[in-house]
């Protein structure tokens, strides 16, 4: 009797330790704020044969500027540093200290070398989560002894992805319009304003470029070939050679803005038709055109949803400028904005959620995004000035556009949430059309 | 395992040769003393202003001993070390204050500059129609959704007021540790983490997911965060404490 009444006391104990720790409920943490991991960049070591102390320098240099440029991560100045300034070996048999850098603040460290390569020099490098004390990824890059710069974007963009899920944007480009040589000429830069170079010298006017979904290409809009607007292309090298597009279609009708669909097979563009510029669709040649707005009202700006299922578009057919919708084949058009009585400029979102675009407000314009059902409709970058011609980072995370907020045209870029904002051009006449490219992986 | 991608850079060269053949032809003569020029500048020039336009061939990238698929993962066993207590100052990080919003200059009582010519015309057929009657965007956006405010009430259960400013005190020192991708703010992101906790408050072991968000690097996020802030705070007892993690406010 006695011990059936011992084991039913320690089951009722039991039973109520059990209890107590499944009722216990969890601690919730929730709604972080607004924080930026740190990341530790080691100059990296030179092991080739004469080794080159600047390189080391200069790379971590250029990882340093890359990794500040995306908004949620910022690099510790060596100066700081607790651990060792030059990266050891990466086969060494001892892993780095981490308490050496979680010290100082750092979540992410990153150490590297650069040997002799056959293209020139390889660079190795690790990333860890000093946190957790743990190597997140370890990878090489090989290339010519220019490409280092290049490499170091790439690098900080790895950095960015292992910590995120998504890669960085620093190694991404932004082709553009600029009046800098007195005439409307296509440009393309590194995304975060270095390395600006011209892509068209044709001495025309130039408008709207757009990137083939692989990168390899920009579509824009020329009055280079006798005098009426149509599509050329600039080629990376690729299979199409660069020059004249939609060559199939006869006739003198102006055809305007090219946009790739997402799978870079067709073009959508604007063509004038009895006088009412419609949206077609046709290969790049101009074979297999399709006439996707039939409406004796504008139908113009085209952009693809990332699955080139539907298309936004803008067309005044209710009497002033505003958003529309339709199927990739024409279908189903519907009105998308209803705010606002000059809406224009659509481009869709890399993840499909948004459609960024411009809206009127007084004299100016405002970048305004919108989601495809129209639920959500909220400003991003309003300013007393103008502020255009929104384009989507392939992360989905940032806008660039263009604004005459000081004075001159200039291209700027900011994040979704209305932070970082940055000035990419400078000084340089008006800047315009900004056309975010895709990330390298896809080229 | 080790994959390769070969990254082709920009080589604007090959299109501009074509695009200007027709402009060269019609230039050529006037341009000739201006090329002339160009080639004793580009003699004596480290860094020759025509060639900003063309970039570095080839990029190719080997990835080593990466881990497996895209998601971060355990490094290999070679590479890594021994999961281990990373002990933090006491105090947590103080939160990073929020940059100024951008400058606002002045309004500029300038219109708009007329961008592109015969498109603009479409445009301004556009506001003719339109009336040009400019109208300001409806007053107040709608908000993205959001979930009501917090409570720092246990729910349901009776705790200790010790147990409760326990709770909130760890609360701020995890959530001062966590960095939250802008991306993964408004999705509907929760992850459960069993801690165990000694009586002084280190963690014991490696914190196990209970429930997983279905996003590896936000999963992630909130293990390093627990890392970052440890040792917590002594627990009113030792043993297995659960926490929640989620972007928004929950309750």
């Amino acid at each position: 009797m006695r011990s059936v009444c011992s084991l039913a006391l320690a089951a009722l104990v039991l039973a109520a330790a059990f209890a107590r720790a499944e009722e216990r409920p969890p601690i919730w943490v929730t709604d972080p704020g607004e924080r930026e991991y740190k990341a530790a960049i080691q100059r990296f070591s030179d092991r080739r044969a004469v080794p080159q102390l600047a390189d080391g320098t200069s790379l971590r240099g250029d990882i340093r500027e890359s990794v500040d440029f995306s908004p949620l991560f910022e690099s510790l100045d060596p100066k700081a540093f607790l651990g060792p300034d030059e990266s050891q070996a990466l086969d060494a048999p001892q892993p780095p200290v981490c308490s050496q850098w979680s010290d100082i603040g750092a979540d992410a460290l990153v150490e590297g070398e650069i040997r002799s390569g056959s293209q020139g020099v390889v660079v190795e490098f690790r990333i860890w989560d000093v946190a957790r004390c743990r190597g997140l990824l370890r990878k090489r890059y090989f290339g010519a002894q220019a490409d280092l710069p290049i490499i170091a974007r790439r690098i900080a963009d790895d950095v960015v992805r292992e910590f995120t899920g998504a890669s960085g944007v620093s190694s991404t480009e932004i082709a553009f319009i600029s009046d800098r040589s007195g005439r409307k000429e296509v440009y393309v830069m590194n995304s975060d304003g270095t390395g600006v170079r011209a892509a068209t010298r044709n001495r025309s006017i130039n408008a709207f470029p757009g990137w083939a979904p692989n990168g390899d290409e920009v579509v824009y809009t020329s009055y280079r070939h006798g005098g009426q607007p149509t599509l050329f292309t600039i080629s990376r090298g690729g299979r199409r050679k660069p020059g004249r597009l939609l060559t199939r279609i006869n006739g003198k009708s102006p055809i305007y803005r090219g946009v790739f669909t997402p799978d870079g097979k067709r073009l959508a563009f604007v063509m004038s038709v009895d006088g009412a510029p419609e949206i077609f669709t046709s290969r790049p040649d101009g074979r297999s055109r399709r006439r996707l707005t039939e409406h004796s009202a504008i139908d113009i700006s085209p952009s693809y949803s990332p699955d080139g299922s539907r298309m936004a578009f803008v067309s005044d057919r209710s009497g002033s400028p505003q958003l529309y919708l339709m199927d990739a084949d024409g279908n189903n058009p519907r009105r998308l904005t209803f705010q606002g009585a000059y809406n224009t400029g659509p481009a869709w979102s890399p993840d499909g959620r948004w459609i960024a675009y411009e809206s009127r407000v007084g004299a100016q314009f405002d970048v305004w995004i919108i989601d495809p059902e129209g639920q959500v409709n909220e400003p991003i970058v309003t300013h007393p000035r103008s502020d255009e011609s929104p384009s989507w980072a392939p992360d989905g995370r940032s806008l660039a556009f263009s604004s005459n907020r000081r004075g001159t045209a200039d291209i700027y870029t900011i994040g979704l949430d209305g932070r970082n904002l940055r000035r990419l051009t400078a000084s340089s006449g008006n800047n315009t059309s900004p056309a975010w490219g895709p990330f390298p992986g896809k080229r | 395992m080790v994959r390769e991608a070969a990254v082709r850079e920009i080589q604007w060269s090959a299109g501009l040769d074509s695009l200007r053949r027709q402009e060269l032809r019609r230039v050529l003569i006037a341009s000739g003393l201006l090329h002339l020029a160009v080639v004793v500048v580009l003699s004596v020039s480290p860094t020759p202003p025509g060639r900003s336009f063309a970039l570095p061939a080839v990029v190719s990238v080997d990835l080593v001993a990466a881990l497996p698929g895209a998601a971060p993962a355990p490094p290999s066993p070679k590479a890594a070390p021994k999961p281990k207590k990373v002990v933090l100052p006491k105090e947590p990080a103080a939160p990073q204050a929020k940059p100024k919003p951008a400058p606002t200059p002045k309004a500029d009582p300038k219109p708009k500059a007329e961008p592109q010519k015969s498109y603009e015309d479409l445009l301004k057929e556009m506001r003719e129609r339109a009336g040009e009657k400019p109208e300001k965007p409806a007053a107040k956006p709608t908000q993205v959704a959001g979930v009501a405010g917090a409570t720092g009430a246990v729910r349901g259960v009776r705790v200790s007021p010790e147990e409760m400013a326990w709770r909130r005190t760890v609360r701020i020192r995890v959530r001062n540790a966590w960095v939250l991708a802008p991306g993964f703010r408004h999705q509907n992101l929760q992850a459960h983490v069993r801690v165990e906790l000694d009586a002084s408050g280190n963690v014991v072991g490696v914190p196990k997911i209970t429930r997983r968000s279905g996003n590896p690097w936000y999963d992630d996020s909130v293990l390093r965060a627990l890392a970052k802030a440890s040792p917590l705070p002594p627990p009113p007892e030792a043993g297995d404490w659960e926490f929640g993690f989620s972007p928004e406010d929950v309750f």
